[in-house]
């Protein structure tokens, strides 16, 4: 809607000052020491990072010629990993090797405790300030930066909607496609939301080191990245997503059911399977769409809903059943994600060209 | 040339972000540094391969260099070393140590060389075994041996009132004339609501806290009574000595309900997770550490003597709670776990 009415740099700068508000919420949060004001700071952090990423995409295509917009969009997508490997990197460093002890909080007094809550809490605001500052900074240099967009046609845009809705619809290659992005997303986040918890539960890693486990993962991955985008010069997509989907179900059933160093290992290496899944159910789901990619592109788009649902699930399992049976979902949901790749490699469809392609 | 006018947006960009930058610098250099005065202490313990020393060790070093505290250490060369730990004592004193942290090879037999050290202006803190007497130093941070033995004997009652088990139980305990497994002993039966001769007791041995006596002296008890059900250990290596005694006459884990003390990884991994171990009460040798070393660092810097006992804490560990004594999940016993 902020981007159809005012254009993309507004999205994007509402985008950000809402991120940094949600960072700036994060003081109020740590003064009341209460769990909902800080669901709320991460609620508006990630509001604004959400509107941020569904309008720089499409400014990053609009701000130059068409011929090189896919080439803009994946060197702007590849600074997404650099990003997460640093916010874990502050969160190895900063945050887990300073909190207070568990066994010392055994031995406290309440006001000890409310004290060293404070303390921990303390740890927390500074790197989400620090963001907010960031934040801050880069909406200041995109306010004062002179960008212009062209606008988007509107034309027959309702009718052309419904159709496309009904013809994606009866599409059981995008059908499913959707379907597994969903899982694809939700195995991605229940691994990397859960690998310090399987660290420090189940092996007994101390929280200082835990976080290097989290911070392998994502460096496992975007190395991974790289590799896949080679190996998919040679092979035939869907096939290396069957391979890896597979690898993927392997890798979390040893961490479910080797609950030692040997299981945490395997719980990192889910990363090397995750690396190629997003751009390549993307770019299979969308062939040969024709003129209903765009509104096919935003469905699976949608499918990132996974993330959000599926962690709360291994949370339910992780209480009832322990930190590594909990890694029975991220094994379901990259079943799924191979039987997807295999019903690709199995059926036929009328082929199309790829209008575009995108990257998580 | 500098030209007066209207600066371009896209100047101001490195401009805003050295300010950024030496803001973010001066921020960093605040929250580093240490104002405290550097104090010498020492720490002696019984043997290094002990894993519960060496918990008790790493924790004081890391308290240390966090505090600005230069820590002297020194190991005996067993349980039972008492000359080594003299010798490290007159050694850290002379070295300029204002505080000792030790962990008394011999109750008795190194008060001597404690008061001298004392009379020498140095504070001392006896680590998880109290000297005989207690006075002979300024403190004593220790479990609390007794309030063990309770912890898991309320949980062996009422896990027997659970399952609906007539109870027989064997008890293995350290040897004669120990304090800390004494206190344990007598915790249990208070904790289970029996008395030393109860008729429930179908008997009790010595295990020196070793696996193969351990082993041995259930063998013993299960010759008398093949029915026992109820187990209580003084610490884990005893406890895997009775689970493979045990396991060796075919008894399942489910049929017999095997409480022990201490809250070691191998313990709380191998044989509290699968159900091996029922329970077992867990005790914190890093907050002995932790909390000795900023007493006598706080001590030598002026601040009050350490003194009395500090309950340095236990947690009951186990995978199956019971209504009414309190506990935590395996995850916390991994999570806490030493060695």
């Amino acid at each position: 809607m902020i981007n159809r009415r005012f254009g993309y740099k507004a999205g994007v700068l509402a985008g950000l000052g809402l991120a940094a508000v949600g960072g700036l919420l994060f003081i109020p949060a740590s003064g009341l020491l209460k769990f909902a004001p800080f669901l709320i700071a991460l609620f508006v952090l990630a509001a604004g990072l959400s509107i941020l990423e569904t309008s720089a995409n499409p400014f990053v295509i609009a701000m130059g010629p068409e011929e090189s917009a896919t080439q803009r969009l994946n060197l702007a997508q590849a600074f997404n990993p650099v990003g997460a490997n640093i916010g874990v990197l502050l969160g190895a460093i900063v945050i887990l090797p300073n909190l207070t002890p568990e066994a010392a909080k055994v031995i406290m007094s309440p006001a000890q405790l409310h004290d060293a809550q404070e303390h921990d809490l303390s740890l927390v605001l500074g790197p989400y300030l620090g963001i907010a500052a960031v934040l801050v900074l880069i909406w200041v240099l995109i306010a004062l930066r002179k960008m212009p967009t062209p606008a988007e046609e509107r034309q027959g845009e309702g009718e052309a909607r419904t159709g496309a809705l009904r013809r994606l619809w009866r599409n059981r290659h995008y059908r499913y496609g959707v379907a597994a992005q969903f899982f694809n997303v939700g195995a991605q986040v229940c691994a990397w939301s859960f690998t310090i918890q399987y660290a420090r539960d189940v092996v007994g890693v101390p929280p200082g080191s835990a976080g290097w486990y989290l911070q392998a993962s994502l460096l496992l991955f975007l190395v991974s990245r790289f590799v896949m985008t080679y190996l998919l010069g040679i092979f035939r997509p869907t096939k290396l997503l069957a391979l890896m989907g597979a690898l993927g179900v392997g890798l979390s059933l040893i961490g479910v059911f080797s609950q030692n160093k040997v299981g945490l290992l395997a719980v990192v290496g889910i990363s090397v399977s995750l690396s190629l899944m997003f751009p390549t159910i993307y770019g299979v789901a969308l062939r040969g769409l024709g003129e209903d990619t765009k509104f096919g592109a935003a469905g699976l788009v949608m499918a990132i809903l996974g993330g959000a649902l599926m962690p709360p699930i291994q949370g339910k399992v992780m209480d009832q059943s322990g930190a590594a049976f909990g890694y029975i979902i991220p094994a379901i949901c990259l079943a799924l994600v191979t039987c997807y790749a295999l019903f690709d490699l199995r059926t036929h469809r009328n082929g199309g060209r790829l209008v575009a392609e995108g990257a998580h | 040339m500098w030209k007066r006018g209207r600066r371009h947006p896209g100047q101001l960009a490195p401009r805003l972000l050295a300010v950024a930058g030496a803001g973010l610098l001066a921020v960093l250099s605040l929250a580093c540094g240490n104002d405290k005065d550097k104090v010498t202490l020492g720490l002696i313990v019984k043997r290094e391969s002990n894993p519960f020393f060496v918990k008790i060790e790493d924790t004081a070093k890391d308290t240390a260099g966090d505090d600005n505290v230069k820590l002297l250490t020194a190991a005996g060369k067993s349980d039972i070393d008492n000359r080594t730990q003299v010798a490290a004592l007159a050694k850290m004193t002379a070295e300029g140590a204002k505080g000792i942290l030790i962990t008394p090879a011999n109750s008795s037999a190194i008060v001597p060389a404690i008061e001298k050290a004392r009379r020498a202006g140095v504070n001392v803190i006896a680590l998880d075994t109290p000297t005989r007497p207690r006075s002979a130093v300024n403190a004593l941070y220790a479990t609390d041996n007794f309030e063990a033995g309770d912890l898991i004997g309320r949980y062996a009652k009422a896990k027997a009132k659970a399952d609906a088990i007539e109870p027989k139980i064997a008890m293995l305990d350290l040897a004669p004339g120990i304090t800390s497994g004494q206190l344990r002993h007598d915790g249990f039966l208070k904790g289970f609501g029996i008395k030393d001769g109860d008729r429930r007791i179908v008997g009790s041995v010595n295990t020196l806290g070793e696996t193969g006596r351990g082993e041995a002296g259930m063998k013993a008890l299960l010759a008398k009574d093949p029915g026992i059900n109820i187990v209580y250990t003084v610490n884990e290596q005893a406890a895997f000595g009775a689970a493979a005694a045990l396991k060796a006459v075919g008894r399942s884990n489910d049929g017999v309900i095997l409480v022990s003390v201490d809250g070691g990884c191998k313990a709380i991994k191998d044989y509290v997770r699968p159900g091996v171990i029922d329970a077992t009460a867990q005790q914190y040798p890093e907050n002995m550490a932790r909390e000795g070393v900023k007493a006598l660092a706080k001590a030598a810097r002026g601040g009050p003597k350490p003194t009395g006992f500090l309950n340095t804490g236990l947690e009951l560990i186990t995978r199956d709670p019971v209504k009414g004594v309190p506990s935590e999940a395996v995850a916390f016993g991994v999570r806490n776990c030493w060695g």
